[in-house]
């Protein structure tokens, strides 16, 4: 028995350490200001100044819109995906980029996105002339887009693969339309995939600092830009740190909202 | 058939999309001028300047060593975490074990970095190879032992017992019989473990200082500054790198376990249960 | 003519290059319980696929109620289908799953709601609409399955194995409650299954199919006593089938003697096979009967025994009793002409009906 608590300890020791300890700090350091005095003052801050409800508002708008892009371009491209002959070999290449370091493809849009880059030389070539594209909203949203579409096709056709085609003949079989089939069996039968997409895909997109500094201007658009630009640069941590925890809170509020309603004895609609 | 052609058309452009910026990346390592807008020429210029660039040379071997060690260490603790887990006799103990292990799998990297870098300056720690390196350790962990739990939980009951009963201690029960078996799941766990390390940016961004740096770091800030066809050819070396992993994973069936996929799958999971 | 529902014409299906059906003929009469039999594998759900619009022919005609409906899709037909695994759409209840398919023709509200409940209490299943499909047993699964069907009024309902996953008893039960259902709501059923009892039990009429092939159509009855040749005999129930020679019409020949028979219109002396089934056999004192035989192996079934024992030949025979024996022991076997039955081969469908003409 006293073995049993030896080889147990360092693992104990990491959840203190490293997962209770600086979850617990991060909230303390919440409630100091930049001085290092104790105060509500941060959190106050957060909820009257307005820069920070803007801030809030616009990241959530951003991840949102970013999500649903996703979402838009993922579904069909998973449907299509599901039809094809050796699927998996083609979800495999659909995978694939997703192990190519992020910061390398984030990268390669500031070459096709900069004033002489490919995609302007494209847009001079259909005569509709160069545009600023880096560090626009637009091609920040394109780009995180971009990085996330895999996490989104991946569980969208997981659940596509596990739909039993007789669900589909079934409709069909019932008098239901290609439309109406997609509607009212195809759809609902896929919502956890979708939702698992929105949870893989939402919360990043609100953390997100990288991509956003590098496309996106030095601009403080999301929570995760103006955590980290807390932290590292005005070295504000107790502001910092309140942003945390509220970044925290809105994963929870994203992971409840997006949880399974199919509760045991009946469904709530 | 029109249907058939409009909906390819619509694979090959998403696929199109996917590939472009990387094949770009590539495409302009081999250019001989400086910018990633005007292909001058073929030349193998830009990699000859990788290889004679000692800092980017002692970088790629930081990041190596903290993904070997890193993976080493969450490997061992890890483990020892899925075992004792595994032999928590009461249910609840067993799923609060779970729930925290879980807390960092969930996380965003940002909130792990900010949350690391408070807890280090909290305890005087400096920053640098030490912080990092305990870092990685830390958010690998809680993989491993997800990846080692499952073999454990497979085992069948009667093998430990069987070993007791043909006068096996409790350590050579553990050593000659439940480890061999779950060693699957521990070198899954190791793998994982290393590209996590690998790939990880955010996280190491917030605990890094005193001059060290890892490839993803060093990228951003090279990336900051404009483009920088070394950083190309690091690409292309980098894509190498990634394809013969993914070729190793797929070969090992697990292809689809790097970070992101992996709480990909842990939400799909929560959500279909 | 005019009250054929469905029609097969010359119907070919090959997935790439393998045939599953070949050159399928049939017609389907109005308001009649039809079943397909065959084994695993031989084609029976392709062709409900084929008439419910899941799949299209390779070559051939289907016809609904005279209209070539080749290539019409599923939505549009006026059948529907009871799946072999239900396929009940987990995310709607009972009664939502009922109503899909009124739903789907914009039926009013009021209207639906009474189309429901009554499908629902012709299957029992009154006072169910608002449970999960998670929450019904797997008889109770089928039979919404069967309500969503039926609620639309098909012209044709399509079964395909509903039984096969219930057990014994329920699978019984059931198989008087789909019967009866068909009879009252006078739509053509078309039941597949590769059970022989079950087939046998419900059929107005059977379809025996192997390998992409229908074998022989018929009653239960006809199919039983004259089946059409070994795969049909051997398949549908138990049975002795010995090589034979035809002498002469009314004479055939076997075991090393000659026998009377009630079957026709062969060659002299053409090779056949003879079909006597277990139950026909009766156990006499020895050298009274037609054949004497020694007993092998007995096994008590409940309501009777299961003989297996040889002749002289050393042919073997299967025969059930009610009378046990004693292994080992030497018996007669007694049966009728009437008992015997006399297969041809290679004879087709046709030639047999046919044949059966000149002397019936
Ligand atoms: N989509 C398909 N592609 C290729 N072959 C198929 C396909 N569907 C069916 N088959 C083949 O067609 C043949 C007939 O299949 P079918 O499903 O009609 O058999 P079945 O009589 O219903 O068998 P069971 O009693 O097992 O359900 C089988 O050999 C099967 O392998
Ligand atoms: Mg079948």
């Amino acid at each position: 028995m006293h073995k049993k608590a030896t080889y147990l300890i360092p693992y104990l020791l990491w959840i203190g350490l490293f997962v209770i300890a600086p979850m617990a700090l991060i909230v303390y350091q919440s409630f100091f200001n930049i001085t290092g005095h104790f105060t509500l003052g941060n959190y106050e801050q957060y909820l009257t100044n307005g820069v920070y409800l803007k801030m809030t508002f616009n990241s959530i708008l951003y991840a949102l819109i970013i999500t649903l892009s996703t979402l838009l371009i993922s579904y069909p491209t998973a449907l299509l995906l599901n039809r094809l002959k050796n699927k998996q070999l083609w979800l495999l290449l659909i995978i694939l980029p997703t192990w190519i370091n992020l910061l390398l493809k984030t990268y390669a849009f500031i070459g096709l996105f900069s004033q002489n880059g490919s995609v302007n030389d494209f847009l001079r070539f259909v005569g509709l002339g160069s545009h600023q594209i880096l560090f626009t909203d637009a091609s920040f949203i394109f780009v995180a887009a971009y990085i996330e579409i895999p996490f989104m096709i991946l569980p969208i056709f997981n659940s596509l693969a596990e739909l039993k085609p007789s669900m589909i003949n079934a409709s069909r079989d019932l008098g239901a339309n290609s439309w109406q089939t997609f509607r009212r069996v195809i759809l609902p039968l896929t919502m956890p995939g979708v939702k698992a997409g929105f949870q893989a895909i939402f919360i990043p997109s609100l953390s997100l600092f990288m991509i956003t500094r590098l496309i996106g201007g030095n601009r403080v658009i999301t929570l995760g830009t103006a955590i980290e630009e807390h932290f590292l640069v005005t070295q504000n941590w107790g502001m910092g740190s309140t942003i945390g925890v509220i970044l925290i809170l809105a994963m929870f509020v994203v992971m409840y909202l997006t949880r399974d309603r199919k509760v045991k004895g009946g469904r709530i609609r | 058939m029109k249907k058939w052609r409009i909906s390819n058309l619509y694979l090959a452009l998403v696929f199109i999309v996917l590939y472009l910026p990387i094949f770009y990346l590539i495409f302009y390592s081999f250019n001989v001028g400086d910018t990633m807008d005007h292909f001058s020429g073929f030349s193998w210029r830009h990699y000859a300047t990788l290889l004679s660039d000692s800092r980017m040379i002692s970088i790629v071997l930081n990041t190596l060593i903290i993904a070997l060690l890193s993976s080493l260490i969450a490997t061992i603790v890890g483990t020892m975490g899925a075992l004792g887990i595994y032999s928590a006799k009461k249910a609840t103990v067993k799923n609060g074990l779970l729930s925290l292990n879980n807390v960092l799998m969930v996380s965003p990297d940002v909130i792990i970095g900010a949350s690391f870098l408070i807890f280090f300056t909290f305890l005087g720690f400096s920053l640098g190879f030490g912080s990092v390196l305990l870092s990685h350790i830390a958010f690998s962990i809680p993989i491993v032992v997800l990846m080692v739990l499952p073999k454990i939980n497979e085992l069948p009951k009667t093998m430990v017992d069987a070993a007791y009963d043909l006068g096996a201690s409790s350590w050579q029960t553990l050593t000659k019989v439940i480890l061999p078996a779950i060693t699957p799941g521990i070198f899954a766990g190791y793998f994982m473990a290393f590209t996590y390390s690998l790939d990880d940016f955010a996280v190491t961004f917030f605990v890094t200082g005193n001059g060290f740096s890892t490839l993803s770091v060093e990228i951003y800030s090279r990336a900051r500054q404009g483009v920088d066809l070394e950083v190309n050819a690091l690409s292309t070396l980098m894509f190498i790198v990634s394809l013969l992993l993914v070729v190793g994973y797929y070969l090992l069936g697990r292809y689809n376990q790097n970070r992101r996929l992996q709480r990909v799958k842990a939400a799909e999971a929560k959500i279909n249960q | 003519m005019a009250d054929n529902v469905i029609e097969f014409k010359k119907v070919n299906k090959s997935f790439d290059e393998t045939r599953v059906l070949n050159e399928i003929d049939f017609e389907i009469e109005a308001g009649k319980f039809y079943t397909l039999l065959g084994p695993s594998g031989c084609g029976k759900t392709t062709i409900l696929r084929l008439i419910a619009g899941f799949a299209d022919v390779t070559s051939g005609d289907i016809l609904f109620e005279g209209q070539r409906v080749n290539g019409l899709p599923a939505n549009e037909r006026q059948v529907n289908t009871v799946f072999q695994d239900y396929a009940l759409f987990p995310h709607l209840n009972v009664f939502e799953n009922v109503a899909f398919g009124l739903e789907i023709r914009k039926l009013k509200k009021n209207e639906i709601k009474i189309k429901v409940d009554e499908a629902l209490k012709l299957v029992h299943l009154s006072g169910y609409g608002r449970r999960e499909i998670a929450e019904l047993s797997g008889g109770q699964q089928q039979r919404v399955a069967i309500a969503r069907a039926i609620v639309n009024e098909p012209k044709v309902l399509l079964l395909d194995e509903p039984l096969s996953a219930l057990d014994h008893k329920l699978r019984k039960e059931m198989q008087g409650e789909l019967r009866d259902l068909q009879r009252r709501l006078g739509i053509t059923f078309i039941f597949v299954t590769h059970d022989q009892e079950e087939a046998l039990a419900m059929s107005d009429q059977i379809f025996v199919m192997n390998a992409g092939k229908i074998l022989q159509s018929g009653s239960p009855v006809d199919i039983y006593d004259e089946p059409i040749n070994h795969f049909v005999a051997d398949f549908i129930g138990e049975s002795n089938i010995i090589p034979g020679k035809m002498r002469q019409d009314y004479i055939v020949n076997f075991d090393g003697q000659d026998f009377e028979c009630v079957d026709a219109g062969m060659k002299p002396n053409e090779p056949v096979e003879v079909v006597i089934r277990p139950e026909d056999l009766d156990i006499a004192p020895i050298d009274t009967g037609q054949v004497n035989v020694t007993v092998d192996t007995q096994l008590f079934r409940g309501v009777d025994y299961q003989i297996t024992a040889h002749d002289a030949m050393n042919n073997e025979w299967k025969i059930n009793s009610i009378h046990p024996t004693k292994i080992g022991q030497t018996v007669a076997l007694a049966f009728d002409p009437e008992d015997i039955h006399i297969m041809r081969y290679g004879e087709t469908e046709d030639d047999f009906d046919a044949r059966l003409e000149t002397y019936d």
